[in-house]
């Protein structure tokens, strides 16, 4: 972690809560996150995990608390200028998608077009270019996107949120299905984006060495509220892991590894 | 389904071939006209072509592109290949207004046009705030919840076009049963005049919304996560079918499966991106109706058969194509 804690945070939850008809799905919780921190939320399936990215990224209304983005309640924001400020990458997409990679990618830009003349201009095909070679796709570009592969897939709407060149990315559940090989290649474009880029990063995962290898801070969710937060090495500890998930863990680290490797019992 | 069509080049090819159609068309029919005689002048030939079948292949034009662009909006607003305005009670929606029309028989005229088309009129708008006043009511209005909704209101007014039908006597039923089989025939300048800003104040609007409808069909979340309002989106392009499509019915009664088969077509063509899509389907969707309608004129000549039996007569038979054959690609 480079920021220090006294930076302003980017995004901030105040008491934020959120219910469905029958019962309380997430909160009261209280979140900060600095600008250029990556941060991963983990937790048992229903803890809460996806309604708190889905609240960050604007897309439910909060029923209680409020949520800001650098100091200025999403209140004051129309969904345009939120969508120029935080880039989401939704777990759950359409089965078939009859587009391009670059189609895709083109989409990303929507929040920056002027409403009158809504057509691209160079600077979006620029944005376009970048965010293409970023995820490793621009040889693909012309491809359709219902003949890739599930890693790539998710390589192009990761592309795409990054067109959108918001300062924060929100990604929920971003290698879950993947294959060993798909899952690292999403890892590295993550670990990528820290090394080159500026931006923000909040995710959601089930994958517990996803979390290990790419988190500057840990989120624990149960039931709807926030119970631990760290380091990855803090909160990725067989005791505070097994209160989470309910079952035993054992987390290997050897010293020579700065990140802990987490395995799951027989 | 990626185009397989450079899209630029069909787009000129249909450019040209509506105007192709709008001046050959006329020439077909239950007297087929020669074009020779048309242009020495002859007074009868030349009657028939401006004044009864070019306002009649006009009408085709503008109706079956405007029905096959709402089919197209409404197949991406729901996420479903089955989306038309028949489908989702929009149109049966319209000829429950006209059947109520004709069952009360009011005398006189609203703004020039009779009480029938009027009511019509009415019947589409009507319908298409009541599909989406009940998917509303479901707060999250999903693509899923609106099509059953459609189904539902069409399921009611076709119910109640049955019932009226029953209570009236057989003159009244006759001109019932005669007008929903949807025709093209007895039209002149004034209903093409009438329609045209309905139908051109509609497409502008699907024109403007382009970007919105292509957002779609990477996912509803995703479109709202780049700053597009849903529920905005989905009163702007209902409302803007509504009004299109309600005007047509109301000239030409309800035409169904234009707007199944055209933009389905034409999305294996040329691909999914409305930029591309809107404007191809605006123009095949005239091509097709005014072929079939030509088509209508001279199959059973002298008399003519209602354009509406023949698209559905095409209509039923791909309908079932796209249930069994088409996922299996």
């Amino acid at each position: 972690m480079t920021t220090s804690p006294a930076t302003p945070a980017i995004l901030e939850a105040r008491q934020v809560s959120w219910h469905s008809r029958q019962r309380p799905v997430l909160g009261p919780v209280s979140l900060a996150i600095r600008p250029r921190e990556h941060v991963v939320l983990i937790g048992p399936n229903g803890a809460g995990k996806t309604t708190l990215l889905r609240l960050l990224a604007g897309l439910l209304d909060r029923q209680h608390g409020d949520i800001l983005f650098d100091g200025t309640s999403y209140e004051h924001l129309d969904r345009r200028q939120l969508a120029r400020r935080i880039a989401y990458v939704p777990q759950i997409r359409p089965a078939r998608i009859p587009l391009t990679v670059q189609q895709v990618v083109e989409q990303g830009r929507y929040p920056h077009l002027s409403s009158g003349r809504k057509s691209l201009r160079l600077r979006d095909f620029e944005a376009i270019e970048g965010a293409l070679r970023r995820v490793g796709l621009w040889e693909l570009r012309q491809r359709s996107v219902d003949r890739l592969s599930g890693g790539e897939r998710q390589a192009v709407f990761i592309a795409a949120a990054l067109a959108q060149e918001a300062g924060v990315l929100i990604l929920d559940e971003p290698t879950t299905h993947l294959d060993p090989r798909h899952k690292a290649k999403v890892t590295n474009i993550l670990l990528r984006l820290k090394r080159e880029t500026d931006t923000t990063v909040v995710a959601a995962t089930h994958e517990l060495r996803f979390a290990a290898h790419v988190a500057d801070r840990v989120i624990a969710l149960e039931q709807g509220r926030l119970v631990h937060q760290g380091e990855p090495e803090e909160v990725l500890e067989p005791t505070i892991l097994e209160k989470v998930f309910g079952i035993p863990f054992v987390v290997a680290s050897p010293g020579a590894l700065a990140t802990p490797r987490v395995e799951l019992p027989e | 389904m990626s185009a397989s069509i450079c899209p630029r080049r069909l787009l000129l090819w249909l450019f040209a071939a509506w105007f192709v159609v709008l001046f050959t068309a006329p020439l077909i029919g239950g007297q087929t006209l020669d074009f020779r005689e048309l242009w020495s002048g002859d007074p009868t030939t030349a009657t028939i072509f401006w004044q009864l079948r070019i306002p009649r292949v006009l009408l085709a034009l503008l109706a079956g592109g405007s029905l096959a662009a709402a089919g197209m909006s409404y197949q991406t607003l729901f996420r479903n290949d089955l989306a038309e305005p028949y489908t989702l009670g929009v149109a049966v929606g319209a000829a429950l207004g006209v059947v109520i029309a004709i069952r009360l028989a009011p005398a006189g005229s609203f703004f020039g046009l009779s009480w029938t088309s009027f009511a019509s009129f009415l019947g589409a708008l009507a319908a298409s705030a009541l599909v989406f006043g009940l998917a509303q009511r479901r707060r999250s209005a999903v693509g899923s919840t609106l099509l059953l909704a459609g189904i539902a209101v069409s399921l009611s007014c076709t119910a109640l076009i049955l019932f009226i039908q029953y209570l009236s006597d057989s003159t009244q039923t006759f001109r019932m049963v005669r007008w929903t089989m949807g025709g093209l025939a007895v039209v002149g300048y004034r209903e093409v005049l009438w329609l045209l800003p309905w139908l051109f104040g509609g497409s502008f609007v699907l024109v403007r919304s382009r970007w919105e409808l292509d957002l779609l069909l990477t996912g509803e979340e995703l479109a709202a996560s780049r700053g597009v309002d849903l529920v905005r989106l989905r009163l702007t392009i209902l409302a803007a079918t509504s009004v299109m499509v309600g005007a047509i019915v109301a000239v030409a009664g309800p035409i169904g499966f234009v707007g199944l088969m055209i933009p389905h077509i034409l999305r294996r063509w040329i691909g999914p991106t409305h930029r591309f899509l809107l404007p191809a389907c605006l123009l095949a969707g005239g091509i097709f109706l005014a072929l079939c309608d030509s088509a209508a004129r001279v199959v059973m000549a002298p008399a003519e058969l209602p354009v509406g039996i023949l698209t559905a007569l095409l209509g039923g038979p791909f309908f079932l194509w796209l249930i069994f054959f088409e996922r299996s690609d």
